[in-house]
């Protein structure tokens, strides 16, 4: 069971972590960056399956291809984002933390603007003409 | 499992460097009081015993113990040996062949090499105030020997394994 | 699961902060800084390595379309 081995690695990593704080702190914060990539890598494969079957099923169902992937990478911009300034968040740099997520939400608007035009065209056609 | 050998080996010879260091350290201040203990039966027999080099270095070094009692002896047996080259030649020849055995390091060897063209040449009263320097001299040194040892014969021992197990995680 | 690398990296830093205390006691504080310092630049080298591998792994998955 995966579960179980995640969990127990973030718990052993959790001591070591707690064990080299109080001699060089700056190893504590490379090691839970290192365990925190080295989760999120281990889990991507799993999201993977998830996500093509996605693509499937919108593939399927017609919707054109171009906002499958723009959705796509909204997601991956925010899976980024959430992680980074999750552990910069954890080394105690909250300034920075808020600088990186705010940035995410910038790159996600920009990335949206097409479908958010697209959108704001439909409306606007569906309105009776003229009044 | 070789990977298992392999690092309990790189461990072990670690801290066997780090404890041969630490020995080193130790030896120091002992073979320097000893160098100056059969330096003094060196100036006891000159001056006392009025017995000629040859013979005054072979009870001195009798006296003593290895590895510094070897050097003398080294002296008297090349004097014995060659009797063509000067006492400062066979003197010189001695230190540098046996100061390695030792664990004192240049600034004695120094002292004692000045010696040798002292106890070839002048006579007893001069040979007796030169060994009496020496002694001075070896007397200040072995104190700081001391010092040395206390700071660094423990740290060298942590040291050695340190390293060792470093290189092993390294190499993992 | 190869979990070796985060126990390298844990041990790596202990044995690090023991030489720096040793080194720190011995006199050579400098020398022990030093030594504090390559240890951690070999260890960002083995995390950035795996930051690398992620951001592949995050370009290839989301944004590859």
């Amino acid at each position: 069971m995966e579960m179980i081995q995640i969990v127990g690695l973030g718990l052993i990593a959790t001591i070591l972590i707690l064990v080299v704080r109080e001699q060089k702190p700056i190893f504590a914060f490379v090691l839970a960056a290192f365990t925190g990539v080295y989760l999120f890598l281990f889990l991507i494969g799993k999201i993977d399956t998830v996500i093509t079957m996605i693509e499937h099923l919108a593939n399927r169902s017609g919707i054109p291809g171009i906002y499958m992937a723009t959705v796509l990478k909204i997601i991956g911009i925010a899976y980024i984002a959430e992680f980074g300034a999750q552990i910069v968040r954890d080394a105690g740099q909250e300034s920075i933390a808020a600088k990186i997520e705010f940035a995410g939400k910038v790159l996600i608007l920009v990335m949206a603007v097409p479908i958010i035009s697209v959108i704001v065209e439909t409306v606007l056609n569906l309105l009776p003409a003229g009044g | 499992m070789i990977k298992l050998a392999g690092a309990l080996l790189v461990l072990f010879a670690g801290t066997m460097i780090g404890f041969y260091q630490a020995a080193r350290f130790a030896a120091r201040p002992r073979q320097l009081a000893q160098l100056a203990y059969v330096l003094q039966r060196l100036e006891t027999e000159i001056s006392y015993g009025y017995t000629p080099l040859p013979e005054a270095l072979q009870r001195a070094a009798e006296s003593g113990v290895e590895p510094v009692a070897g050097v003398l002896r080294e002296a008297a047996r090349r004097l014995a040996e060659q009797p063509d080259s000067s006492f400062r030649e066979s003197w010189e020849a001695a230190v540098t062949d046996r100061w390695s055995d030792t664990a004192m390091r240049a600034n004695e060897r120094t002292i004692v090499l000045r010696l040798g063209p002292v106890l070839g040449i002048s006579d007893r009263e001069d040979q007796m105030k030169h060994l009496r320097l020496a002694l001075l001299q070896l007397k200040s040194e072995e104190e700081a020997a001391r010092e040395d040892q206390t700071r660094y014969e423990k740290m060298s021992k942590s040291l050695g394994l340190l390293l060792a197990a470093l290189i092993v995680i390294l190499m993992m | 699961m190869d979990v070796s690398a985060i126990f390298q990296i844990a041990g790596i830093g202990i044995i690090i902060a023991m030489i720096h205390t040793v080194l720190k006691q011995m006199g050579k504080e400098d020398m022990a800084h030093w030594v504090t310092v390559i240890g951690f630049v070999v260890v960002l080298f083995m995390v950035v390595r795996l930051l690398n591998e992620l951001f592949q792994e995050i370009k290839t998955i989301f944004l590859f379309q």
